[in-house]
């Protein structure tokens, strides 16, 4: 049976009306999730688990697999209108996100983020559904010194994310790498700056800081300010809620490119949504013709993270449902799904359950199909939630994030952490250092110590493994050119504006 | 006289009411609110699907009067439930998944709770453990990895997780019993491993044959052998670590503990109702789904066999070096 043969047959399994309908239901609730700070795709999808105990295996899995894609979606909503990431994919989101809501174009922003997470997700589909088996080779390929390469590359975009000031961009990146340390070293079993507090042997949680950072810092710091201030003053015309076609211009090539990014990282177990949205972020403002508009609201800061996790999502799925190996958190608790349903996941999948691959790959066509209808008229009515005056919306966001960030684990001391995070955070905006290099940090750290002693162990010490294997080379390669990217230009520059000064 | 001797009469028959009432009570009493089944580990893992099963089946087949509620406290390999659970002494509506785990984590984290501070209730299941290799592998048998280790020292690369846990004892027991040294590479998790298996960035990982045995059948691995002490009924040609003269063996348990001091008749009204759980058909699926073996320890074999292993593992533990 070929591809397209396939793919319509499972056209047939996903639009039986029951199918059809918990699409639509897992969309739904996944838009929800993602919304809700705090409560991710993970948890959301392990929530459903007992839930989904009664259906047949593929309309569960069509469930929560929407719930998965759809949490994508919801997640940017909060990150561009409060300043509070959804998920830990949306962080990168809010960055110029909430700049565009301050400035009125929320409606723009959050319209953007749908269709972008539309198209990009759509392609990794495309994608999923044409190549998977190669591209599932492709990941395996990958091993320690790939993944360290990867990582460090990702960790050199820190310069991208600076703002102002390199030096104090670098800061709150060396900032995160050492937060990143707290907790058990997996190697060596050594507790590290835990303080003999159980609740810190996983380290700090990253929701609970990156909200801490982002959304309470934001908090406090409009508690300076007037009490009847409100967010946007100027009347929300429907046309204004829609992006005009300079938007469109600016957007639709870090479209692609975050598609085809995000989906790469995706597929790579242990890469993730989450990287796969700053690599994207940083991917863009290094080929933007006006970097520095990043972070003031830029409409393709808003498109590339957010196309780059619905990719990495769709990504995910390849190794999962080619090898068995869940590449992120949420796709480890989908594999407990289909053991609970009776599925074995495994290289064999595609021969001995093709109804329900198939079916699986089909509804997630129609599942951003029917995301699209479904966020694209929420867009007025998230945005005219900014009308809510400050007093209010205020103590609204800090509660939806202590709740969320309480549902996590379930651990009171991660609504502490997120607290204390909100105080270090609200320091860094008066001493005007960037937050999102802390983040990056905390994100990448745990990876790249990991793969760099992993390939270390392997290679008994020795460096030159970095360098000997074709795609951690080239990788390693990009790393030192971006490093050193900003040093040549400002050389060249100051040696351009002295041979100016001598011809005159 | 007559009106005392109906006094006493009345008394007695009051007292006699009353007497069978409170042991009513004791009996059918519990559970008489819903029952918390802590999981020390996040939402989808092993222990997470195990727990929801059995509360998913109590809705159905309703061995507890009362629902079961399942919450994740995931965190230190699972310290965070640990002592969340060992605080609730002696109530009964608590319940915790015990894996090796309860074992492990309070040794090498000197905690200040252990094995006494809970009240083992049953245990279900044994998960087994096989050694793989790629399908392309030089090693054929444990002889040839043994041999080729003999002659190349810390040359043959496994992949594992976090040292102290199940594969890294797994493979602790092979360098041990063969007297060779491996290379152990440490992962974030088991799909890591096995991705990093099959891409050939390791020579060997350990697995259970819910995975081990799916990838086998897809030629993508070979399985060089299993710790038990029998051949598995699900693979009668992976011959044991045993019978390749390495005396190997071992097991992940799936079981439930309470809190410590609990009332008897309580504890004993949850061993009854599990047993039944294990007896309807929810169960039977849930093992054959996940390839796991049965294993039924009431609470007082359980208690033991806890005992027991907990002396073994600090034993295992010390040489590798784990316990300060």
């Amino acid at each position: 049976m070929d591809i397209y043969a396939s793919l319509l047959h499972g056209f047939q399994v996903a639009l039986s009306p029951q199918n059809l309908l918990f699409c639509l239901i897992g969309v739904t609730l996944g838009t929800l999730i993602g919304v809700l700070p705090g409560i991710g795709p993970t948890t959301g999808v392990a929530i459903l688990i007992p839930v989904t105990f009664g259906l047949n295996a593929t309309t569960a899995v069509i469930t929560m697999a929407g719930v998965y894609y759809g949490a994508m979606y919801g997640g940017s909503t909060t990150s561009i209108l409060i300043n509070v990431p959804g998920e830990s994919a949306s962080v990168m989101t809010t960055l110029d996100g909430y700049q565009m809501a301050k400035q009125g174009r929320a409606g723009v922003a959050l319209g953007m983020a749908a269709i972008s997470s539309f198209i990009a997700g759509t392609f990794a589909i495309v994608m999923l559904s044409l190549i998977a088996p190669p591209l599932a080779n492709f990941a395996l390929a990958f091993g320690p010194p790939e993944y360290f390469a990867l990582t460090f590359m990702g960790l050199t975009m820190v310069t991208s994310l600076s703002g102002e000031s390199l030096l104090k961009g670098i800061m709150s990146g060396v900032f995160g790498l050492i937060i990143a340390c707290v907790g058990v070293d997996a190697i060596s079993g050594a507790e590290r700056f835990t303080l003999g507090n159980i609740y810190l042997l996983d380290g700090f949680g990253f929701i609970g800081v990156a909200v801490g950072l982002f959304a309470v810092a934001e908090v406090f710091v409009n508690l300076e300010k007037a009490e009847e201030q409100v967010f946007v003053k100027t009347e929300l015309k429907l046309k204004s809620l829609f992006p005009n076609r300079q938007d469109w211009k600016d957007s639709l090539l870090p479209i692609g490119r975050s598609s085809l990014l995000g989906f790469f990282v995706g597929v790579l177990p242990g890469a993730g949504a989450t990287i796969a949205s700053f690599m994207a972020y940083a991917l863009e403002k290094k080929l933007s013709r006006h970097p520095e508009k990043f972070g003031t609201g830029a409409i393709e800061g808003v498109a590339a993270p957010e196309g780059a996790n619905n990719a990495a999502a769709g990504g995910a799925m390849v190794p999962l449902l080619t090898l068995g190996i869940p590449g992120s958190g949420t796709t480890a608790v989908l594999l407990g799904a289909f053991l609970i349903h009776g599925l074995k996941p495994g290289p064999l999948l595609f021969q001995s359950s093709p109804d329900f691959v198939w079916g699986v790959i089909a509804s997630m066509y129609i599942g951003n199909v029917l995301l699209l209808i479904l966020n694209l008229p929420l867009v007025g009515l998230w945005a005219s939630l900014l009308r809510v005056p400050y007093t209010i919306l205020m103590p609204l966001i800090v509660t939806i994030s202590a709740v969320g960030v309480f549902a996590t684990d379930n651990n009171i001391f991660d609504m502490w952490v997120m607290f204390g995070f909100g105080v270090i955070g609200y320091l860094m905006r008066k001493l005007e250092f960037p937050a999102a290099p802390a983040v990056l940090g905390l994100v990448l750290g745990p990876l790249v110590e990991r793969s760099l002693r992993q390939s270390l162990t392997i290679s008994h010490g020795d460096l030159s493994i970095f360098v000997t294997r074709p795609i951690s080379a080239v990788l390693i390669a990009f790393a030192f050119l971006s490093l050193l990217a900003p040093v040549v230009r400002a050389v060249w520059q100051t040696s351009r504006e002295r041979r100016g000064e001598a011809h005159s | 006289m007559k009106t005392s001797v109906r006094r006493l009469a009345v008394a007695l028959g009051v007292l006699g009411l009353a007497l069978a009432m409170a042991v009513g009570v004791g009996a059918a009493g519990f559970p008489e609110k819903p029952i918390q089944l802590i999981v020390h580990a996040a939402a989808g893992g092993g222990s997470d699907i195990f727990a929801r099963t059995l509360a998913a089946a109590n809705d159905k087949e309703k061995f507890f009067p009362q629902p079961i509620v399942v919450e994740n406290k995931p965190g230190g390999s699972g310290a965070i439930a640990f002592a969340y659970v060992a605080g609730k002494k002696g109530d009964p509506y608590f319940l915790l998944t015990a894996v090796t785990s309860l074992i492990t984590t309070p040794m090498m984290r000197k905690a200040p709770y252990g094995l006494k501070d809970f009240t083992p209730i049953a245990n279900f299941a044994v998960d087994e453990y096989m050694l793989m290799v790629k399908a392309d592998s030089r090693f054929k048998t444990m002889k040839d990895v043994i041999a080729f280790a003999k002659a190349n020292p810390k040359k043959v690369t496994v992949g594992g997780t976090q040292l102290g846990s199940s594969d890294s004892v797994c493979a602790y027991l092979i360098e041990q019993q063969a007297g060779i040294q491996l290379n152990y590479v440490v992962f974030n998790s088991g799909g890591e491993v096995n991705a990093a298996l099959l891409g050939g960035h390791v020579d060997l990982a350990v697995s259970n044959p819910g995975e081990a045995l799916e990838l086998a059948k897809a030629k993508k691995i070979r399985n060089l052998g299993v710790y038990s002490e029998q051949r598995l009924a699900g693979a009668p040609d992976v011959p044991t670590m045993r019978e390749q003269g390495l005396d190997a063996l071992y097991v992940q348990n799936r079981g439930l503990v309470a809190p410590g001091g609990i009332p008897a008749d309580a504890r004993k009204v949850l061993e009854a109702g599990l047993q039944k759980y294990t007896q309807g058909a929810t169960f039977k699926k849930y093992m054959d789904d996940n390839m796991l073996s049965v294993a039924w320890m009431d609470g007082p074999s359980f208690g033991a066999w806890l005992e027991k292993e907990h002396g073994r593992y600090q034993q295992i533990l010390k040489v590798m070096g784990l316990l300060k």
